[in-house]
């Protein structure tokens, strides 16, 4: 469920940067148009990616339930980090970015 | 029309989340709460000890206790410790007389020595729980009220969903310190983002309570028979009647073990013995609600009394059952381990946020065009008062209750009671208090006497309840000092709360002119966006 934590988050602050009110806030960049399009469509696969992840569990029921909960509270701390510690929710989506391999590895492990 | 439209769909949302509103905040609080309820109960029985005694160990004690102190009873149950729960607890009936229902009597056990544990007499997180759905009114009528409450909150969704323009361009918008737009922003954010949950925990309370609110189907299928239905989806609890004859009860650790042996990843939840010591004897073996999300109360694998022969094993559920058991499951939280419950308790948090964030705004809103004058019409005052202490109150109520836990005597009869006395008549002091002092002092009074209480708790816990802090602390048990934390954090956010409701200068109100009144309105606006302290 790590692995579809960090995806959830990583996918919601793609999904976020791709609009230029957000972008412009929290990238100091003017956001080009393919830019968005491109940041719109790793968002949104990500998050695709973070759901058939968590349902490669056994226990797809729980993991279904799981991976809302996930999507929940990614979507209300980037929220809530945004207006108050900008860096931090940048710095977060990134150090998830990087982990995120490392747990898929180890989700293939177990 | 696409338009008028939208602007019913507002129309309905901003009177149901008025009328509703402080009705449904207090479910969600307590509702919340009632996530904990378990660990809430700790905290109000600190006697009961933490022991880790094998499953196998604790049947017997049970066994031995219900022999000695509850023969002739129709009905055992016993419930296995577990790791929220840490006294054995057992509940006998006595026999149905006259076509009335037998009397329950329950007491909770150390599962190391048998002996009963004489904890003080509280209710609990059991209160809280029982509040949230029952309104502490008499049966029927605080669940029918309750389940009105989760209808309207239904619509008030669904209607708040198609009032939301910007459901999408605002998705990730939250803009602080920008009074009424932080308010809105706010109440869409933690609405939105946690939609999911919003709209699992109001529908699935109505499909807990369908039975009671949509009897239709089933009376079109039974007729007046209700008990044939209750019989068809609880197959196992329908005991058979006692025969009279006397025939010694079969051991139960054999049949927990057979039971075990069915389920080789599951718990044990509960036991239930139909007519101990009858020759018509039943055990019927329930697994953990913690194994599974779908929470199905009927399902027992069963055992014959006397020969400790098993029976028969729960038949194949239906498509139906299995949805409606889920949504059980769902609302109940049951399954959740400490990170899935904690998210629980957050996301019900959020939706108490989002009740209140609602029925600020619709206050400060009209507030505005009263600034001038400075004072508020009647009706905008009754829902001033209903908003301090429907929100403010209800929380010095509630810390109101567990220093009552701590404080009254624990000889004192009827202890349990008085405390849900004290708790009911605290949040009656709180509407006067609000009705005799005026709009702003009387939210920081409420929220600055609430942080007091929240924050006073660990140390009044360490004062009454020091030993079983210290002897729960040695174990590694988090439970008690997690109460206690999570009481000073409570206090500390109620404390930021009362600190935005600072009187306002005495400048400002002085001058009163022209040109100071859109500064004072400007002023009531950011004092308003920092109520968020007494939502929480």
């Amino acid at each position: 469920m790590l692995l579809a934590t960090l995806l959830c988050y990583v996918g919601f602050t793609a999904l976020c940067l791709s609009m230029s009110k957000h972008h412009g806030e929290l990238l100091h960049s003017k956001l080009s148009v393919g830019r968005g399009r491109l940041l719109r469509v790793l968002g949104w696969a990500l998050l695709c990616l973070s759901l058939s992840s968590a349902l490669s569990a056994p226990a797809w029921g729980l993991a279904l339930v799981e991976w809302f909960a996930a999507l929940m509270a990614s979507a209300l701390l980037l929220v809530f980090l945004i207006p108050f510690r900008p860096r931090l929710a940048l710095i977060l989506a990134a150090a998830g970015l990087l982990l995120s391999p490392v747990a898929a590895f180890n989700q293939l492990l177990v | 029309m696409k338009d008028g439209f939208r602007q019913a769909m507002a129309w309905l949302h901003t009177w149901i989340g008025l009328i509703f509103g402080w009705l449904l905040f207090a479910i969600f609080l307590t509702g919340t709460m009632s996530y904990f309820k378990a660990e809430i109960n700790r905290w109000t029985h600190p006697e009961i000890p933490v022991r880790s005694v094998p499953a196998a160990a604790s049947i017997e004690r049970a066994q031995a206790y219900l022999l000695q102190n509850a023969a002739g009873s129709s009905r055992w149950f016993i419930s296995l410790p577990d790791d929220r729960e840490p006294a054995l607890g057992v509940m006998w009936q006595t026999p149905a007389q006259e076509g009335k229902r037998g009397n329950f009597t329950r007491k909770s056990l150390d599962p190391q020595t048998g002996e009963e544990i004489q904890a003080r007499s509280s209710m609990g997180g059991e209160f809280f729980y029982r509040f949230h759905f029952q309104l502490q009114m008499p049966h029927p009528w605080g669940r029918w009220l309750a389940t009105a409450a989760a209808m309207l909150m239904f619509i008030a969704l669904i209607t708040g969903i198609i009032t939301h323009k910007k459901i999408f361009k605002e998705f990730f918008t939250f803009r602080p310190r920008k009074g009424q737009r932080s308010w809105l922003d706010g109440h869409n954010a933690i609405g939105v983002l946690a939609l999911p949950f919003h709209l699992m925990i109001t529908y699935s309370s109505l499909v807990i309570f369908m039975s009671m609110v949509m009897p239709a189907s089933i009376v079109a299928s039974y007729g007046n028979n209700v008990q044939a239905f209750y019989a068809d989806i609880f197959p196992n609890t329908n005991g058979a009647k006692a025969t009279g004859t006397p025939a010694p009860l079969t051991p139960l650790m054999p049949v927990l073990s057979a039971a075990q042996g069915q389920w080789p990843e599951g718990n044990i939840g509960r036991i239930v013995v139909n007519n101990p010591g009858d020759a018509n004897a039943t055990v019927a073996v329930f697994r953990s609600s913690a194994d599974s999300v779908i929470h199905d109360t009927g399902l027992a694998l069963m055992f014959n009394g006397v020969s400790g022969a098993m029976q028969s094993a729960p038949a194949p559920r239906s498509g139906p059952m299995l949805v409606s058991g889920a949504m059980y499951g769902l609302h109940l939280g049951e399954f959740a381990g400490p990170l899935m419950r904690w998210l629980y308790f957050i996301f019900g948090i959020a939706g108490t946020a989002m009740i209140g964030t609602g029925l600020v705004m619709w206050l400060a809103k009209r507030q505005l065009k009263h600034v001038k004058s400075g004072v508020l019409p009647l009706e905008l005052r009754l829902v001033h008062v209903l908003n301090v202490a429907g929100m403010a109150g209800l929380m010095v109520a509630v810390a109101a209750f567990f220093w009552a836990n701590r404080l009254l005597p624990l000889g004192m009869a009827e202890r349990g009671d008085w405390e849900i006395n004290l708790f009911f008549s605290v949040w009656g002091l709180t509407v006067l208090h609000a009705l005799l002092r005026n709009g702003r002092q009387g939210w920081r009074e409420q929220l600055a006497l609430g942080a007091v209480l929240f924050a006073g708790l660990p140390v009044l816990d360490i004062v009454t309840g020091g030993k079983y802090l210290l002897a729960s602390l040695q174990q590694g048990d988090w439970v008690l000092i997690g109460f206690d934390l999570t009481a000073l954090v409570t206090g500390l956010f109620m404390a930021w709360g009362a600190t935005k409701f600072r009187p306002v200068p005495p400048v400002l109100v002085a001058r009163g002119d022209e040109q100071a009144a859109p500064k004072k309105s400007r002023q009531l606006g950011i004092d308003t966006t920092q109520l968020e302290g007494e939502v929480n």
